[in-house]
C-alpha cells in the first residue's frame, strides 16, 4: 500500500528528483574531494601507502618552510596586483567601448580575441616576447632603453606575470563590465546632464554606485581566479628567479606531484582555501556596507 | 615461478662513491616463522629457477621471445626523446608481432613529466606494469616498494653475477639490492664538453692543442671565445644549462666532487654550503660573474633539446649527454656537413683529472605487475637488447650500459668522438642517490638561480638551499 503523499508534497518530492543529479554531481566531484582534501591536510600520504594520521604536523611544518611564506607573499601580490588592474583596465575598457564610437564594435572583438588563444600558447609567446633579446627590448631599444631581464630578474618578474594575466582576461571582464554598463537606464544620466553634472560627477555619482554589484562581482570572481593561477607562472618563468614568482597554486603541485607530499601538499591548498573564504567574506562585508550607505 | 616478489624489509643501500643523503631503510622486522618461511620458498625458488634456466639455456631466442597463446594487455611508459623513444616503440612492435596475443600500450611522457605521472599512476593505480626510469629515481621507486625485483636468468644471464659483470659496477650499484637486481641498464652515459672548432680557429686556438681540461682553462678560453655588443651576447663563450633542475644537478655535480664536496655528510644532513660548496659554486658561476662569458639570463634552451644554444651556435662549448648526428643535422646543417665540433673530456679542477655527471635509465618492472605480465616483460625487456646492433643505427651516440655486444663493432669504433663519449661515461660520477633527490635538485637550482640572476650572496643561497633539502629529508624521515 503506497501511502497518500499530498500535492504539494508530490511537487516538492519531484524538484528533489530534479535536482538529485546536479546534487550528487557536486557532492561526488566538489565537496568530496574538498573534505578529502582536509582530511588529508591531517594525515601523511605520498600516494602509495595508506595515509596516516598525524594532526597539525603539516601545518606547523609550513610555519617553518621559507619557501611557503616566500611562496604565499607572492600569492597575495599576485593576487592584489592581477584583481586591481583586471578591475580597472576592463572597466575603462568597457567605458571606452560603451561611449561608441566608429570602431567601438572592432575594437571590442580585437581586445576579447586575447581571451580565445589557450593560456599555453600566451604563456609561450609572452616567454618569447619577453626574452632578453625579444621584441620587447628590440622595440625599446629604438627609443634608448637599456635591455631589461623581464623575466629572469626577480624586480621585473611577477609585475610581467601580472600584466600578462591582465592582458589575457582583463578583456573577458570588460565584457562583463559593458553588460552592466550597457543596464544602466540611460535617463539617469541625462537628468544628471540637465542639472548640470559633468562626465567626471556623472561617472563617479551615476555609473560606479550602480555598477557596484558588477565591481563586486569582478573583483571577487578575478581575485578567486588569481588565486588558482598556475599555468602563468609555471610555463614562463617556472616560479623563479629562486622563488620569486611561486605561488601557492605551483607549490601545492610540485610539493603533491614532485615531492609526494600529498598530505603537505592538501594543507597548503586548505591554507589557500581559507585565505579566500576571508577574501570572499571581507568583500561581501564591504560590498553590503556600500549599498547600505547607497540605499540610505 | 621465478619472481621473487618484493618484500617491504628490504633495504635500499646508496653507492660509495657519491654521497648519500637519506638513505633508503624498512626497519619492517620480518619473525623468524616467517624467515623460515621464506627461505623454504627461497630454496624452492632457487631450485625452480636453476631448473628453469638449464631449461631456458637450450631453446632458441626466437622461440623465448614467443609467448603463450593467453592474451593479454600490459601498459609501458617511458620518457620522450627524438632518438630514444622511437626506438623502443619499434621494438616494441616487432615484439607484438611475434606475439600477436600480447597487446602493450605504449607511451612516452616528456622527460621531466615521468616521474611524475608514474607517482600519479601508483596512487590511482593505473600505473603501467614496465617503464624506463632514470637510475636517479630507483631509490625513489624501490623504497616505497613500487618496483618488483628482476629475474635475470629470465633476461638471459646465468646467475646475479653474470649479470653484475655486464656492466661497470657503478651502472648497477644503484640497481642491485641485497642481491636482487630491481633494474636492467639499458643506457648509461656521460657529458663530454662539446666544442666548435671553427670559433676556436676563428679566435686563433687551435681545437686540439688548446681544448681546455681546466675550469680555469675553460674560463680563459671562453673569455676569448666570446662576443659581446653592449650589453648583448652575440655568442657566449661557454654555457651552463639554466633552464631544468636536472640540468643543474648535471652540471654541477662533478665540479661538486672534483673540489672535494658532497651534497650530505654520513648523518644525511646537507653540506652544499660547506666551504667545499662554496668553491664549487665560485666555479660555477664564475663564467657570468669572473669571465663574464657567458649570460645566465639567456637561452633558448629546452628539455628536449638542451644543446640548442650550442646547436645554433650561440655559444662555443657546452657539455652535453652525447649528441646524436640527427639532432646536429637537423638544427645545424652546415655544422653538420663541415663538422666543425668535436666532444673533448669534461674539465676538472686538476688537469688531466677531469670528469662529467654520468646517468642512465633502467628498465624496470611495477610490483603491481601480476606476475604472468611481469614474465612477459622480462621476455619483452630480452628481446629489446637483444640486438645492440640496431639499438646503436637508431640511437648512436647514447651508449649501451652492457659492456659486452657492441662496443667492439666496427660503426661504433668508427663513430666520431667514441672514444672520449665511452670515457665519459665510464669516468664519470652519478647523480647523489637519495631519496631526496627532487628536492635537492630543485633547491640547487634555485640557488643558482638566486646568486646569477638574483645577486644574492652566495653564502645565504647555499645555507637556503641546505635548509630546504634538510626540511625535505626530515619529512621524509617521519612519513
Amino acid at each position: 500500500m503506497i501511502p497518500k503523499i499530498h500535492f504539494r508534497q508530490r511537487i516538492q518530492l519531484w524538484g528533489l528528483l530534479l535536482v538529485l543529479p546536479a546534487l550528487l554531481f557536486f557532492i561526488v566531484f566538489k565537496f568530496g574531494p574538498m573534505l578529502w582534501a582536509i582530511f588529508l591536510s591531517f594525515s601523511s600520504f605520498d600516494m602509495v601507502s595508506a595515509p596516516h594520521f598525524e594532526g597539525f604536523g603539516n601545518y606547523e611544518a609550513l610555519i617553518y618552510d621559507d619557501v611557503f611564506k616566500e611562496s604565499l607573499v607572492n600569492t597575495f601580490i599576485y593576487i592584489g596586483g592581477s584583481t586591481l588592474l583586471i578591475t580597472v583596465v576592463g572597466l575603462s575598457l568597457a567605458l571606452a567601448v560603451s561611449v561608441g564610437g566608429p570602431t567601438a564594435r572592432l575594437s571590442m572583438m580585437a581586445m576579447f580575441l586575447t581571451n580565445l588563444v589557450p593560456i599555453i600558447a600566451v604563456c609561450l609567446i609572452w616567454r618569447f616576447l619577453l626574452h632578453p633579446y625579444g621584441l620587447v627590448t628590440q622595440v625599446l631599444s629604438i627609443f634608448g632603453a637599456d635591455r631589461v631581464n623581464w623575466l629572469t630578474d626577480s624586480r621585473y618578474a611577477m609585475p610581467v606575470i601580472i600584466l600578462v594575466t591582465v592582458w589575457r582576461f582583463a578583456p573577458y571582464f570588460m565584457i562583463v563590465f559593458l553588460a552592466g554598463i550597457l543596464a544602466i537606464p540611460n535617463d539617469y544620466y541625462e537628468a544628471a546632464r540637465l542639472d548640470g553634472a559633468n562626465a567626471w560627477r556623472r561617472f563617479w555619482a551615476i555609473t560606479i554606485p550602480l555598477l557596484s554589484p558588477t565591481i563586486f562581482f569582478v573583483v571577487v570572481v578575478s581575485a578567486l581566479m588569481s588565486a588558482r593561477i598556475f599555468l602563468m607562472p609555471y610555463i614562463i618563468t617556472g616560479g623563479g628567479p629562486g622563488n620569486s614568482t611561486r605561488v601557492l597554486s605551483m607549490l601545492i603541485y610540485e610539493t603533491g606531484f614532485s615531492y609526494f607530499k600529498m598530505g603537505r601538499a592538501a594543507a597548503i591548498s586548505v591554507v589557500l582555501f581559507a585565505i579566500m573564504m576571508l577574501f570572499t567574506y571581507l568583500q561581501m562585508r564591504i560590498s553590503q556596507k556600500g549599498e547600505q550607505v547607497y540605499t540610505a | 615461478m621465478l619472481l621473487i616478489l618484493h618484500k617491504k624489509g628490504d633495504r635500499v643501500m646508496s653507492d660509495s662513491k657519491n654521497n648519500q643523503g637519506l638513505q633508503v631503510t624498512n626497519s619492517d622486522q620480518e619473525s623468524k616463522s616467517q624467515l623460515d618461511k621464506n627461505s623454504a620458498q627461497r630454496r624452492k625458488l632457487i631450485l625452480a629457477g636453476g631448473a628453469a634456466t638449464i631449461g631456458a639455456s637450450v631453446v632458441p631466442y626466437d622461440v623465448v621471445f614467443a609467448q603463450g597463446k593467453a592474451p593479454m594487455e600490459l601498459a609501458f611508459w617511458m620518457f620522450e626523446n627524438p632518438q630514444q623513444r622511437p626506438w623502443v616503440h619499434k621494438r616494441i612492435k616487432m615484439y607484438m608481432e611475434k606475439n600477436p596475443h600480447i597487446k602493450i600500450d605504449f607511451q612516452a611522457f616528456p622527460f621531466s613529466d615521468l616521474g611524475k605521472k608514474l607517482s600519479v599512476g601508483f596512487a590511482t593505480g593505473t600505473a603501467p606494469e614496465g617503464f624506463i626510469t632514470g637510475d636517479w629515481l630507483m631509490p625513489t621507486w624501490m623504497s616505497k616498494g613500487l618496483i618488483a625485483p628482476l629475474d635475470v636468468t629470465k633476461l638471459g644471464y646465468s646467475s646475479m653475477v653474470a649479470f653484475t659483470s655486464d656492466y661497470p659496477a657503478a651502472f648497477v650499484d644503484g640497481a642491485v639490492v641485497n642481491g636482487k637486481a630491481y633494474g636492467y641498464p639499458l643506457w648509461f652515459y656521460g657529458f663530454p664538453n662539446y666544442i666548435n672548432t671553427r670559433h676556436f680557429k676563428e679566435v686563433g686556438l687551435d681545437p686540439i692543442k688548446n681544448a681546455p681540461q681546466t675550469w680555469d682553462e675553460v674560463g680563459e678560453v671562453s673569455k676569448r671565445l666570446a662576443i659581446k655588443e653592449g650589453n648583448k651576447f652575440v655568442r657566449q663563450g661557454f654555457k651552463f644549462a639554466m633552464h631544468a633542475s636536472t640540468w643543474t644537478m648535471v652540471h654541477f655535480n662533478p665540479i661538486l666532487a672534483q673540489c672535494g664536496g658532497t651534497y650530505f655528510d654520513k648523518d644525511g644532513k646537507c653540506v652544499v654550503n660547506s666551504a667545499a660548496g662554496m668553491k664549487a659554486m665560485t666555479i660555477r658561476t664564475s663564467f657570468a660573474k669572473k669571465y663574464n662569458s657567458e649570460d645566465p639570463a639567456d637561452s633558448i634552451a629546452t628539455q628536449p633539446l638542451p644543446g640548442m644554444d650550442w646547436l645554433k651556435e650561440r655559444n662555443s662549448m657546452f657539455i652535453s649527454h652525447p649528441i646524436p648526428v640527427a639532432a646536429i643535422k637537423s638544427q645545424n646543417q652546415k655544422m653538420f656537413d663541415e663538422k666543425y665540433y668535436r666532444a673533448i673530456r669534461a674539465p676538472g679542477v686538476e688537469a688531466g683529472k677531469g670528469y662529467s655527471t654520468t646517468y642512465g635509465f633502467n628498465f624496470v618492472i611495477s610490483s603491481q605487475a601480476s606476475q604472468a605480465k611481469a614474465e612477459v616483460l622480462h621476455d619483452l625487456y630480452k628481446f629489446i637488447l637483444s640486438d645492440a646492433a640496431d639499438c646503436w643505427t637508431d640511437t648512436a651516440p647514447f651508449p649501451l650500459a652492457k659492456k659486452s655486444g657492441w662496443s667492439d663493432a666496427p660503426e661504433v669504433k668508427a663513430f666520431p668522438d667514441m672514444g672520449e663519449i665511452i670515457d665519459s661515461r665510464d669516468k664519470g660520477i652519478f647523480h647523489p642517490r637519495t631519496v631526496v633527490f627532487t628536492e635537492l635538485a630543485d633547491a640547487m637550482h634555485k640557488a643558482v638561480q638566486k646568486i646569477l640572476l638574483n645577486n644574492q650572496d652566495m653564502k645565504t643561497a647555499l645555507n637556503e638551499a641546505a635548509a630546504e633539502v634538510d626540511r625535505a629529508t626530515a619529512s621524509y624521515k617521519k612519513s
